[in-house]
């Protein structure tokens, strides 16, 4: 094992952001020029019901530290129900992920709209300081990232 | 048992003389007293091959899937789990009512621990009983197992659930016996799109068996067929009762494969559930 717990290690977070709320508060917090964390990558989706619960499977399979999924407040779907499918799928997810040992806090959701950049910030921040003090994930990781990834070659 | 017996071969070979049924799935014996087989009883004649006993392990309602377009209607002997299992199917339009008759058999339990916790004994849904039925009896032990396993630290869940998986063989038997598995295409069986990971390594396997316990786990009827196949002997049962338990906590009492026509708990949604994510 080449990977070391150094100070200056950074957590891997994916973000996946629906493109009608939490994008544009992404994008919000981009004009206002706010200050997050650089280590949240942001994947956009149509809709947060379009994330399969496999796709955070595979991010923690890729060597990501933490998975945030955010949508628009219950009741401002876009496509009118589309987050209420999402708060049952993942509030049973995460409960599912804790059964098998992953920390409540490596995948969480959360509801930011359009307009809510301070709240995206807040959120990222937030996540992002949690995820540091766990440490890096190796649960469900494949052996090619615990061994280092790309570094290794 | 065996004037059950006589009545069960005399009613299949009535029912396959006039023609009601094209064929009866129900259990035949094997060379071991201690074993049974699913056998396909399609001519009269062959009715006395059938045996009721308490090795009929097999589900039965599962084979109805491999015809779908019958010419004539599907005889199929039931327990109760199969005649969940075959309500299972119909919610999930796989199977047409109209193409099956049911034979419905009251079971006292078989040679299987999962029926010790068996809250349906008789069958729900049959278009003819054989015996009498039995009494049914409410487990308060549904959950024991599930929420004593919760208690254990996040690292020792990890431990035990990834020395299971570890076993794992790939060998997709849990998938095939499960009534609530039921995709023409498993997202296993896809090899280009690439969710699962063919290697049979420690990773693979967590993914194969976290992704089939979310996929049936609103479905999970709790037949325990997923367990008593398994060759490795890994509890599978755990992981979807884990989810049963989540949606009985959370979404009210919840049962799968009963007559009524709730949908299941991830095709619906109610606005006044539980909000986590604020």
């Amino acid at each position: 094992m080449s990977v070391k717990r150094d100070e200056n290690w950074e957590p891997q977070i994916l973000a996946f952001c629906c493109n009608w709320c939490t994008y544009t508060g992404a994008d919000l917090a981009g004009l206002n020029r706010m200050k997050y964390p650089e280590n949240v990558r942001v994947v956009r989706v149509p809709c947060s019901s379009r994330v399969n619960p496999q796709f955070i499977l595979r991010a923690f399979q890729k060597g990501c530290d933490g998975v945030l999924v955010c949508g628009c407040h219950p009741g401002d779907c876009h496509y009118a129900t589309g987050n209420y499918f999402t708060r049952r799928r993942f509030m049973l997810m995460q409960r599912l992920l804790e059964y098998n040992g992953i920390d409540p806090k490596r995948f969480q959701a959360r509801w930011i709209s359009g307009s809510e950049a301070a709240k995206f910030r807040d959120t990222v921040t937030r996540v992002s300081q949690e995820i540091k003090e766990l440490g890096p994930n190796k649960k469900f990781q494949e052996e090619w990232y615990s061994e280092g990834g790309a570094g290794n070659e | 048992m065996s004037s059950i017996i006589e009545e069960l071969q005399s009613t299949v070979k009535k029912l396959l003389e006039d023609g009601t049924v094209g064929y009866v799935i129900g259990w035949g014996a094997t060379r071991f007293p201690d074993r049974t087989t699913p056998v396909f009883i399609t001519r009269p004649e062959d009715a006395h091959k059938l045996v009721w006993n308490h090795y009929c392990v097999n589900g039965t309602a599962k084979y109805a899937l491999d015809d779908r377009y019958p010419e004539k209607k599907i005889g199929i002997i039931i327990r109760g789990c199969d005649s969940r299992a075959v309500n299972r199917m119909i919610q999930d339009n796989q199977l047409k009512r109209e193409n099956l008759y049911l034979i419905g058999i009251p079971c006292d339990g078989k040679e299987n621990p999962v029926c010790e916790g068996c809250q349906h004994k008789n069958p729900l849904v049959y278009d003819v009983l054989i015996g009498t039925p039995v009494e049914e009896k409410i487990n308060p032990d549904r959950f024991k197992e599930v929420a004593e396993f919760e208690k254990l630290s996040q690292d020792e869940k990890y431990e035990y659930w990834a020395k299971q998986y570890d076993k794992c063989i790939h060998c997709y038997a849990c998938r095939n016996v499960c009534p609530a598995c039921n995709c023409k295409e498993c997202y296993a069986d896809q090899y280009r799109v690439g969710w699962q990971g063919k290697q049979n390594n420690r990773n693979s396997n967590q993914v194969y068996g976290l992704t089939r316990a979310f996929h049936v786990g609103d479905r999970c009827i709790e037949c325990g067929e997923c367990e008593r196949v398994c060759p490795m002997g890994l509890p599978i049962m755990r992981q979807t009762k884990k989810m049963l338990k989540d949606i009985n906590d959370l979404f009210g009492d919840y049962e799968c494969g009963l007559n009524d026509s709730r949908p299941h708990v991830l095709g619906e949604f109610d606005l006044q559930d539980r909000d986590e994510f604020m």
